[in-house]
């Protein structure tokens, strides 16, 4: 059972759709395992669809109706799409391709390993990786440059803020410093996505006031 | 558990409220007329409800889709949105979600997915875009949470009417505009903050149960 879940203002951003892919996919892993947090995005998605319903109504072609029709009639007959359902494959098993252990790791100082795959999601700018803590294994203490948003996948560290156990959710910024430690018994294995560094602001700030450099 | 059994207790006095004509057969008395055409078109290929569905909610996703920046593609979104609903109806359950919230998620992620295509990203990527945004587990039997999902839809569009506007602003900007709470904060030139505080008063008051367990 998770004991650290995201916040309602990050799952109404799910259910809004309006996260970025790596986001999306560390909240989708979360509520694969999290019957808490399910229930709280589909009372979101209710807000969603309670928020179209009050809009103002836009009207529609008039022949559209019939094209739809004549699409739904070329198409094959419906599919049996509940035993496809069944037997999909993971999203995090989809983009790595591979088992977890089993993915090329880097060996970084001590006992840790990463492996960036943010080349997995083409077009977005933050950072996205994959980082493995040897079980029983310490590492350095550090800050964050901007907000990292982290689930567990497999195994659980500790830091001064308690114990994250798979599929726990946890997000840290720049005020957290800490030393995660991997339980015993298992590699502790995160996904972690790094919003990109703040430095574009800056350069363009420096931009609109030429003069104040 | 006393507010669960509150909630099955409140449902049972609740009167089934119907827009349509026909009144529902007393064992069909939670469901909303819209859920019940959408089981019609699940389970017998029904034109007459998925016309009926469609001239409900065809105008709502249009709109959705022009409030969304893809006003060239408003029409395109509406027919993907309704292929799909004819697809996928065979899959829809009454009991675990309202149509309108179904249909909901069927439009968010046709939106997603077209803005994909149009950035030729999905061709790159190995996950589709249902694959990150479906809520998982929905052959799943969980019974109290979709007594939960009725609940709350019912509740949501009663004390969605007496929220203050600067609260509702807000979360129409984040559903309907595809707007993060930063762009929301920039757009009304206030606070990060202060959009944080509007939303979270906001799904306080309409009581859906969101309690933030680790803030």
């Amino acid at each position: 059972m998770t004991q650290h879940h995201p916040d309602s203002l990050t799952l109404m951003e799910f259910s809004a759709g309006n996260l970025t892919e790596p986001h999306a996919l560390c909240i989708r892993l979360h509520l694969d395992q999290c019957s808490h947090c399910r229930s709280r995005v589909d009372m979101l998605d209710s807000l969603g669809a309670v928020m179209m319903e009050q809009q103002p109504q836009v009207t529609v072609s008039g022949s559209m109706f019939d094209s739809i029709l004549s699409r739904i009639d070329s198409e094959p007959a419906v599919q049996d799409l509940s035993g496809m359902r069944k037997n999909r494959v993971g999203p995090l098993e989809k983009l790595l391709g591979t088992d977890l252990n089993a993915l090329p790791w880097k060996r970084q100082l001590g006992d840790l390993s990463v492996l960036d795959i943010s080349d997995r999601f083409p077009g977005q700018s933050e950072q996205v990786v994959l980082q493995k803590l040897t079980a029983g294994g310490k590492a350095l203490a550090h800050t964050h440059r901007g907000e990292e948003t982290t689930i567990v996948l497999q195994g659980a560290f500790s830091d001064k803020k308690g114990v994250f156990n798979q599929w726990d959710f946890v997000v840290l910024n720049q005020q957290d410093e800490h030393k995660p430690v991997a339980l015993e018994g298992d590699d502790c294995i995160t996904l972690s996505v790094l919003s990109a560094p703040v430095r574009l602001t800056g350069t363009f700030t420096r931009m609109l006031n030429p003069f104040i450099r | 558990m006393i507010k669960q059994q509150n909630q099955m207790h409140a449902t049972i006095k609740e009167r089934p409220v119907s827009t349509l004509d026909q009144k529902p057969a007393r064992a069909e008395g939670r469901k909303d007329p819209w859920s019940q055409m959408l089981e019609k078109v699940g389970k017998s290929q029904d034109r007459e409800a998925y016309h009926a569905l469609f001239q409900h909610f065809g105008p709502q996703i249009k709109y959705y889709a022009m409030a969304n920046g893809l006003s060239s593609h408003a029409e395109e979104l509406v027919q993907e949105v309704f292929v799909s609903i004819w697809r996928r109806s065979c899959l829809y359950d009454w009991r675990k979600a309202a149509a309108s919230t179904w249909i909901f998620t069927i439009a968010r992620n046709q939106r997603i997915d077209m803005l994909r295509k149009m950035r030729r990203l999905s061709a790159e990527m190995p996950v589709e875009t249902e694959d990150l945004w479906q809520i998982p587990g929905d052959n799943e039997d969980e019974p109290v949470t979709s007594l939960h999902r009725l609940m709350s839809e019912r509740r949501i569009r009663e004390s969605l009417s007496l929220l203050p506007e600067e609260q509702t602003t807000v979360i129409a900007k984040v559903y309907m505009e595809n707007k993060s709470h930063q762009m929301v904060a920039n757009e009304l030139n206030i606070p990060l903050g202060t959009v944080k505080s509007r939303v979270r008063l906001a799904l306080n008051k309409l009581k859906v149960i969101l309690q933030d367990q680790n803030v």
